[in-house]
């Protein structure tokens, strides 16, 4: 059977699980075992999504989420590779943050939101300072790991052939770890957009979050259960564009399987 | 395609070669000291190789061999005695002594073209499509021409360590340094490549170290064979290869050699 029929097929299936989940949702929502204020169909919420895009306040908020996560998320994945690679080049500075790290990656996004409107008050510094904790740690260790799993021979085989010491961090260290630093930022991504929406649920006046957050105080369950779905795809579709074809070159380069088929 | 590349020659496009290295010992060791255990990996051992000069050290396996190689790299100092190239200590790794490990040791984010290209960064003078050039003109002697944008692991393993060849004599080092490159080729790759190294080693006349255990290949490339002593390292024997170049794997005389060599390893391993 050819890829793209492969493809194709999953697709469908996909599709197909898709639809029956919506189906089943309705029917359940039509049994009104609970008040439609608190369970919602999955028509009411897709009009309701429609009433919130028509009446401009969902696009900005759309904006104004991804514009934080597109700063705060530099930020973190510059940090992230820069401790990543002290901590994957000294063993003393790996020994001190690896583990204050890992402590730090059990906290839940949401956790990092009281101190930080308690540091920074009620600014979008805030909300960066939020995204920057919850990611950053994953993507150094991320890097930390790829660069301890280099093959010594492959750094020995840089040094014969007369890399200076600088040159062996961007040309050889970096992009040898480079597999495992791909993973770290997916990952980091991630964390990033959890860190971004748990910010504005609390802190804000636009944003995924703070839909959500108006959602609630409205006792509108469909703009709630909507404003997620809206997460969620715009979390997979960023995933996407931003890293699938990253991954797909560095798996083809470094002649790794290509990943396993994932619709 | 062979011709074309004859023709092509190491004219032009190629680094100027650089009068091949002297390389000497004297008295050195290498020990490695952990809490538990004290491991005398090394020697003394004193060594003179003159300039151009090929010398296969062969030795029983863990007796030292890819810990001498590793401390002439300059990968690791000796803990006794002084290694010098051209009269000067050797402080660390350099691009002079270029190492061609037991595996090809390619580097997966660049293409064949790109690992040949990469020893040549440190010749600043030169513009990158002078570096492309010459990183194709040697791609050319291994006979991969054709394979120049490749990634790694599209390669079989005897094209890999063709690459590395092609890696390592690009930068025209003053010395190779091989550490059993063709170990783990299966016989009839191995064989193709001790007559394009031979070929290689008559046009570019480096100084070459090689390491191996296999008798056959030592009197088939080697000026001068040194048979190492069991763990610590040491010279036990020495043996001058005065046949004709370029020599056949199963030249009949290199076959009586072999068997000489093969006797003074077993004598060691008896003895041991």
């Amino acid at each position: 059977m050819s890829e793209t029929k492969q493809t194709l097929r999953s697709t469908a299936v996909l599709a197909a699980f898709l639809v029956a989940v919506l189906l089943l949702w309705q029917v359940v929502s039509s049994l009104a075992l609970l008040p439609s204020y608190a369970f919602p169909s999955p028509a009411h919420v897709g009009s309701r999504l429609v009433e919130l895009a028509a009446d401009g306040s969902l696009w900005p908020s759309v904006k104004a989420s991804l514009v934080r996560m597109a700063l705060g998320f530099s930020i973190s994945a510059a940090l992230g590779l820069l401790v990543g690679l002290a901590m994957g080049t000294s063993g003393v500075v790996n020994t001190c943050l690896r583990s204050v790290f890992l402590g730090l990656q059990t906290l839940p996004s949401a956790a990092w939101v009281p101190i930080s409107l308690l540091v920074f008050g009620l600014s979008d510094t805030a909300i960066y300072f939020v995204i920057v904790m919850s990611s950053t740690a994953a993507m150094a260790i991320a890097t930390a790991d790829g660069i301890s799993h280099i093959p010594p021979v492959l750094l020995r085989a840089a040094q014969t052939l007369g890399a200076t010491r600088r040159s062996m961090s961007t040309r050889v260290v970096l992009p040898a770890a480079l597999p495992s630093i791909v993973t770290g930022i997916k990952l980091g991504w991630t964390l990033g957009w959890h860190g971004v929406v748990s910010a504005e649920l609390i802190k804000s006046s636009v944003g995924l979050g703070f839909l959500l957050h108006a959602g609630r105080e409205l006792n509108d369950a469909a703009q709630v259960i909507g404003v997620m779905l809206v997460t969620v795809f715009i979390g997979l579709i960023l995933d996407r564009l931003l890293f699938a074809a990253v991954e797909k070159k560095v798996r083809s380069r470094w002649g790794f399987a290509p990943a396993a088929a994932r619709a | 395609m062979m011709n074309s590349a004859r023709r092509a020659g190491p004219g032009a496009n190629a680094v100027p070669a650089a009068a091949p290295a002297r390389i000497s010992l004297s008295r050195v060791t290498k020990t490695y000291v952990t809490s538990r255990a004290r491991l005398d990996a090394l020697g003394p051992l004193s060594l003179e190789v003159a300039e151009g000069e090929f010398v296969v050290l062969a030795g029983p396996s863990g007796c030292g061999k890819t810990t001498l190689l590793n401390l002439i790299a300059g990968f690791e100092p000796p803990s006794e005695g002084e290694i010098r190239v051209d009269g000067r200590p050797v402080a660390g790794p350099g691009p002079d002594r270029v190492m061609i490990f037991q595996e090809p040791a390619l580097f997966p984010w660049l293409n064949v073209l790109d690992n040949v290209i990469f020893g040549l960064r440190q010749h600043t003078h030169l513009s990158p499509a002078e570096r492309r050039a010459i990183a194709e003109h040697y791609l050319e002697l291994v006979h991969l021409e054709g394979f120049a944008r490749a990634f790694v692991h599209e390669l079989s393993g005897g094209m890999k360590q063709r690459v590395a060849l092609a890696r390592a004599l690009a930068p025209e080092p003053r010395a190779l340094l091989c550490d059993e490159p063709f170990g783990s080729l299966d016989a009839l790759t191995r064989e193709r490549l001790y007559a394009e190294f031979q070929e290689l080693h008559a046009r570019t006349r480096k100084t070459v170290l090689f390491v191996t255990h296999n008798t056959r290949e030592a009197a088939c490339l080697a000026d001068r064979v040194l048979v190492l002593t069991a763990r610590p390292a040491r010279i036990k024997h020495v043996v001058e290869v005065g046949l004709p170049r370029p020599r056949d794997f199963y030249d009949a005389r290199v076959s009586v050699l072999a068997g000489q060599i093969l006797a003074e390893l077993r004598s060691e391993i008896a003895e041991e």
